[in-house]
């Protein structure tokens, strides 16, 4: 089963991705910054990762980039949900491997993970 | 000499303006009203006016409402711009810290983050949500108090939304520096909405509840004209002229005209002639002095085709920027929103004689009749220091008839001069009559006269002499008594 770690400071979206996900056949992780996704990173295996953008601590941009510059996650997919930000995410393919404008249609972002990892 | 605090400019004109500058930078504020009362707009309009302005907002909510919600809502307002998201305006949610870890961790959170963006505005929401979290009145005071330390150590400015009505005595209450109240109240089947700034610590700010509105732009504050202009802005010319009324047989009996900066009240019944001597008396401006026509009623093109069948074609002085017509429609606008056009439109047009038809309209758009001659007392305040002359209009009720009524208790003590205009009926006939009532400071002609309007002009001549009981509306010759 594949582990999806979602990251969002409004735990409300979190929750229902979460939800969706696991519905789906996903194992859901859950954080609410950069900050701590890193931490649950570094403590668990993940094979993909569902960020916002603006969070408190750690922005969804520093948290891609910070899974780039770390050896052990370089290779692991990072999806970027956003709603303003979207633009900037698509400014960074080497950062995102795909990008999602709020509000988004979930059945897509789980087509999109499934195909990310090939299942 | 008194130090100024610096100002954190809300954007919001009218708002300022209560506030005299703008928001105490390093200080705290509370916005509270109910759910609907117009706080989010107030807080985010205020955030994208700072942005804009250079600097850099925070705004965090205590809630569980989605900020993607909240954008979309945004979206439909003019002043709100996505592209200020994410940099110099960041929002981020603190309700999982609350619920999970408290508010402590809600402080070292903020504060963090305040730090992180170069914050210069924190924006709160919920603190309603605090205070349920907080175990005591203590902790909540704790809460604010650790929260507004934190912001002014980095000279950051809080505004703390809540939509609860909090008591004065609310530890909230005590710990801020201003508390900004927004509320909504019907007037028959029209909701009214007002802005009250409840306390102003070591701040001037005018006081009292002041009509808002919201619209597409946001948020508009229109301060009592009364509390702004408690003083005039300016001292007013020292030197007494005489300004032409357009009408050389009234300026006779006015003794060479009105005083220039003085306000002259029209009274008299529908069809007497009133906007008439409006018209006369702006067909009388120059690009020296420009005229002003702020009209209730008479929409410009009628105003036009008047002025043309009296003679005065007052075309050319639009073209030249000599004379502007100024139609505001009675069916729309707050009392003080409408005396704040009209105070732009002179300062824009330079307007140095304005002709205001009809003060009676005023008296329709007030919430509060009661307000009407402090309201009437700070605007003619205000156009008498700008210089400008003024022509009022006041429509009384009857055709004909003795009774007289005023549009506000004690308005003959606002104005300088007074006309009183009838229609009398002698000889199987109905006559135009003027009469100037009061010239303040000057003799003037006392005598009746009759009025003509015809496309050579307006004119003023000797009538009903013999006569008596004319003002009342029926003349009877005296012979026939």
């Amino acid at each position: 089963m594949n582990t999806i770690l979602v990251v969002d400071d409004e735990y409300l979206i979190a929750d229902i991705l979460g939800f969706a996900l696991e519905d789906a056949g996903f194992l859901v992780l859950k954080a609410s910054n950069g900050t701590s996704a890193l931490e649950a990173l570094r403590d668990r295996h993940v094979d993909l990762v569902i960020t916002d953008y603006m969070m408190p601590r750690q922005n969804g941009e520093e948290l891609a980039q910070a899974i780039r510059n770390d050896v052990r996650l370089v290779h692991l997919p990072v999806v970027l949900m956003s709603g303003a930000q979207a633009g900037r995410g698509r400014d960074s393919p080497m950062l995102f491997a795909a990008v999602f404008d709020k509000p988004f249609d979930i059945d897509r972002m789980i087509a999109k993970v499934r195909e990310l990892l090939g299942t | 000499m008194v130090e100024q605090l610096k100002r954190l400019r809300t954007g919001i004109a009218g708002l300022d303006a209560l506030l005299k500058g703008g928001l105490v930078i390093g200080s705290s504020y509370i916005v509270q009203g109910h759910p609907g009362s117009g706080k989010t707009i107030l807080a985010n309009q205020l955030a994208c006016n700072h942005v804009r302005d250079g600097g850099r907002v925070l705004v965090a909510t205590l809630l569980s409402e989605s900020h993607e919600r909240l954008f979309q809502y945004l979206s439909t307002l003019s002043f709100f711009d996505r592209e200020m998201v994410g940099d110099t305006l960041q929002f981020l949610s603190a309700f999982d810290t609350l619920e999970q870890d408290g508010l402590d961790a809600v402080v070292r959170l903020l504060r963090e983050e305040i730090a992180r963006h170069h914050a210069s505005l924190l924006i709160v929401d919920g603190l309603l949500n605090a205070r349920a979290q907080a175990a005591t009145p203590i902790d909540t005071k704790k809460f604010v108090s650790e929260l507004q330390g934190h912001a002014a150590f980095a000279g950051c400015t809080v505004l703390l939304l809540t939509s609860s009505r909090l008591e004065e005595g609310s530890p909230e209450h005590t710990m801020v520096d201003g508390v900004i109240e927004l509320s909504e109240q019907m007037a028959g089947n029209a909701a009214v909405r007002h802005v009250h700034l409840r306390k102003t610590r070591g701040s001037a700010a005018l006081s009292g509840r002041h009509e808002c509105l919201i619209g597409e732009d946001g948020l508009q504050v229109f301060p009592r004209l009364e509390a702004l202009y408690s003083r005039p802005t300016q001292l007013g010319s020292q030197v007494l002229e005489k300004v032409g009324t357009g009408v050389p047989d009234l300026d006779r009996m006015l003794g060479g005209g009105l005083a220039q900066g003085s306000v002259t009240l029209l009274m008299g019944p529908s069809g007497v002639g009133k906007t008439a001597l409006g018209i006369a008396f702006l067909a009388a401006s120059s690009r020296e002095s420009p005229g002003l026509h702020f009209g209730f009623y008479e929409t410009p093109t009628r105003l036009r085709l008047k002025a043309q069948a009296l003679g005065l074609g007052i075309d050319e002085l639009e073209r030249s920027g000599a004379v502007q017509l100024c139609w505001q429609p009675t069916t729309e606008g707050l009392l003080d929103q409408v005396g704040a056009r009209l105070l732009e439109q002179v300062q824009a047009s330079g307007a140095r004689r304005v002709v205001i038809d009809s003060l009676g309209a005023f008296g329709r758009l007030a919430q509060d009749p009661a307000r009407l001659n402090a309201f009437f007392r700070a605007l003619t305040g205000e156009l008498r220091a700008r210089d400008v002359t003024v022509l009022l209009t006041w429509e009384m009720r009857d055709i004909f008839g003795a009774e007289i009524t005023a549009p506000a208790p004690d308005l003959s003590s606002l104005v300088d001069n007074l006309v009183l205009m009838r229609l009398a009926e002698l000889d199987a006939c109905v006559h135009r009559v003027l009469s100037v009532i009061k010239v303040r400071d000057s003799d003037h002609d006392p005598s009746l006269q009759s009025l003509t309007l015809s496309p050579q002009g307006i004119r003023l001549g000797r009538a009903f002499e013999g006569a008596a009981g004319v003002l009342s509306g029926t003349a009877v010759q005296q012979d026939d008594r």
